[in-house]
């Protein structure tokens, strides 16, 4: 049947839109049936969200409506099967034609001026030839120059040894053993890990300048509108594994915080999507703080930096196209609002990174406390020796001296504060290139932290959640040990 | 206390107009989808306190993401007195469907034409007394990161909010 000419309603005020008659009909027909006076939203409205089958909508009814619901449901099926359409396209269409009207009588085009600088720069970015590029420049300047040679080399060298190791640590040990005369307290606060020369100097030495590196970059690159671009770009490529290009956002986000990354699956829209992008996010995207001190970590040796992003990018890649020929599904199409490019605006950014840096400290501090702590008490009761010797051979498996053992049982609280111990390691020349890439890689496949492994059981229920652990625990450790085992066996080494 | 919920699609600067009339911080990115979870605060307007609320990126009455859903049971179920529709003035035809579904729904709308600068760096002109004419609600142009509009906009909810009450 042709559709006849929308028409305006004059009964719902000045500028509500007219439907076809045809519609306008089932419309009047299903309001006149919502009888309830606890609807909160117009009863035209209600009745154009149930006409489209809104589930949550449809449930409310049926508990304020008991009576009619079944009426309204006929009604519905009737005005389904009079459109060969589906009413939500038809109603959609109708909507999008009003504000376009609308629009064409109070908006008005000047000069259209030519292609802009930020529109010809927007294209580069996005096209894979030219993207390619551009995106190694950003990770080259952005990451390893600024957060790994200034931040992490400069900055953490500047703390660590000339302030924590001339001033803090020496007068902090001075004044503990000379106030206090008892060694076992002494140790809590100033032994081997104690909290103030282990814990502290850690937080505010290490992680400190690396992490507020990291925000200030990722701030300025997210303020520009450049990640949006490389979703875009990456896209390309993620089809090609079968993987969904919506998931890049998220993924993309992940390198921030993989915790506030995998509450934002959120916006995926099917399970499978959101199942695949918590799994990725776990393994394979390091975030702020894993990259940092990864950067740190592999500091000065370029090639070892090579082999460990190999290394991700290739497991990225593995885990994502397994896990979408497990779980096959649709794919669904992928648009994004790709923002327009802007300088970013200095006093957000440091907003930005001041508010991020307040909110990690605040989550990290106390652990890392905590941590020395706990590892005081497992020290008295020699219980702290006793895991440390159980991981020893896990450890070993991976051509790992013993000693890296302390950082990777630090490691299971938080990455970061393993990571940091394998830096005090290598400060004093125990690990190896080959043995630092191991370390890495192993230590970035991990989960990130305890709030991730929360956040997982969270968003995606306590079954998948302990699985989805177990399952990188192992994985983990073993591509570290299958990465040992090809270095040595090529005779490598970084 | 009366409440104003901040909607609109992602990235049009809903939570840079949260923190000016809150005075408190969300994060703001120039990136869609950045508020997943929903930020509440203080504001005063005028000479009321209101809670403001800022909701994740919505692009339609009917929800696809679960994000979308958590911003549409804000305005069914919180019935805030003041809702700041806030549209990319750029893109005021497509954004717009929207501002027809609240009106539809009965709902007391602002519309809010967010980054007019970057509207009239595009040759767009809009006259917002015309689409005000036209929809029968406040239309207000603003600059948010710039704050340029705000004192309008506080206006215009202060007497909005007083004929509602």
């Amino acid at each position: 049947m042709p559709e006849q000419n929308p028409k305006k309603n004059e009964s719902t005020g000045g500028c509500a839109i007219g439907y076809s008659d045809t519609l306008e009909v089932y419309i009047a027909k299903i309001t006149e049936l919502l009888t309830s006076k606890d609807y909160k939203i117009s009863k035209r409205a209600l009745a154009l969200l149930l006409l489209q089958e809104d589930q949550e909508i449809l449930k409310g009814v049926q508990e304020k409506d008991v009576q009619n619901f079944p009426l309204i449901e006929g009604i519905i099926q009737e005005a389904k099967r009079h459109y060969t359409q589906p009413l939500n396209y038809i109603i959609s269409l109708r909507r999008q034609s009003e504000a376009n009207q609308i629009t064409s009588r109070i908006m008005s085009f000047g000069k259209s001026p030519l292609i802009s600088m930020q529109e010809r720069l927007s294209r580069i970015m996005m096209n894979p030839l030219t993207g390619g590029p551009i995106l190694l420049f950003v990770l080259y300047y952005g990451l390893y120059k600024f957060v790994g040679t200034f931040g992490a080399g400069f900055l953490v060298d500047f703390l660590e040894n000339k302030i924590f190791g001339n001033y803090i640590n020496p007068w902090v040990t001075q004044w503990v053993n000379a106030v206090l005369p008892f060694k076992l307290l002494q140790d809590l606060l100033v032994g081997e890990y104690g909290v103030i020369t282990l814990g502290v100097r850690y937080a505010f030495a290490i992680i400190l300048p690396i992490v507020a590196t990291f925000f200030f970059a990722f701030a300025i690159v997210e303020d520009t509108g450049y990640l949006p671009r490389l979703a875009m770009l990456v896209d390309q490529l993620f089809k090609r594994i079968g993987l969904s290009g919506r998931a890049v956002i998220p993924l993309v986000l992940g390198f921030g915080c993989d915790t506030m990354a995998t509450m934002v699956t959120r916006t995926l829209p099917t399970k499978r999507e959101r199942i695949i992008a918590t799994l990725l996010l776990a393994l394979a995207i390091p975030c702020s703080a894993q990259m940092g001190v990864i950067l740190a970590l592999l500091e000065g040796r370029p090639l070892g930096l090579v082999v460990w992003l190999g290394v991700i990018i290739f497991v990225f890649l593995l885990v994502g196209f397994l896990a979408t020929k497990i779980m096959p599904g649709e794919l669904p199409t992928f648009y994004m609002e790709i923002p327009p490019l802007r300088l970013p605006q200095f006093s957000n950014v440091l907003r930005k990174t001041y508010s991020r840096l307040k909110w990690y400290f605040k989550e990290i501090f106390p652990l890392f406390i905590f941590a020395s702590l706990l590892i005081w008490l497992g020290q008295i009761t020699r219980i702290f020796d006793f895991f440390v010797r159980i991981l020893e051979h896990p450890i070993s498996w991976l051509g790992l001296p013993s000693e890296a053992a302390v950082a990777f049982l630090f490691g299971f609280f938080r990455r970061d504060y393993g990571a940091a111990g394998l830096y005090d390691l290598k400060k004093i020349g125990l690990l190896s290139g080959n043995q630092l890439v191991v370390a890495c890689v192993t230590l970035t496949l991990f989960l990130p932290c305890i709030a991730q492994l929360l956040m997982n059981v969270k968003e995606r229920g306590i079954r998948m959640g302990i699985a989805m652990s177990v399952f990188i625990l192992f994985f983990s450790f073993s591509i570290g040990y299958l990465v040992n085992l090809i270095l040595n066996f090529l005779h490598i080494s970084l | 206390m009366r409440k104003i919920a901040i909607v609109g699609s992602p990235n049009v600067g809903k939570s840079v107009l949260f923190n000016n009339l809150t005075g408190s911080y969300a994060t703001v990115s120039n990136y869609p989808g950045t508020t997943v979870e929903v930020s509440r605060g203080k504001g005063k307007i005028g000479d009321e306190e209101f809670e403001v609320i800022d909701t994740p990126g919505m692009y339609s009455l009917l929800p696809i993401t679960e994000e979308e859903r958590v911003a549409r049971s804000i305005l069914l179920d919180e019935q805030p007195a003041v809702i700041l529709h806030m549209i990319d003035a750029k893109n005021l035809e497509r954004m717009l469907t929207l501002t027809l579904q609240l009106l539809e729904a009965g709902l007391p709308v602002i519309l809010v034409l967010n980054i007019m600068d970057e509207a009239q760096k595009a040759g767009i002109r809009i006259d917002s007394r015309h689409l005000e004419k036209e929809l029968g609600i406040p239309v207000v142009e603003a600059v948010s990161t710039t704050g340029k509009g705000m004192d309008v906009l506080r206006g215009r909810i202060e007497s909005y909010a007083r004929a509602k009450s």
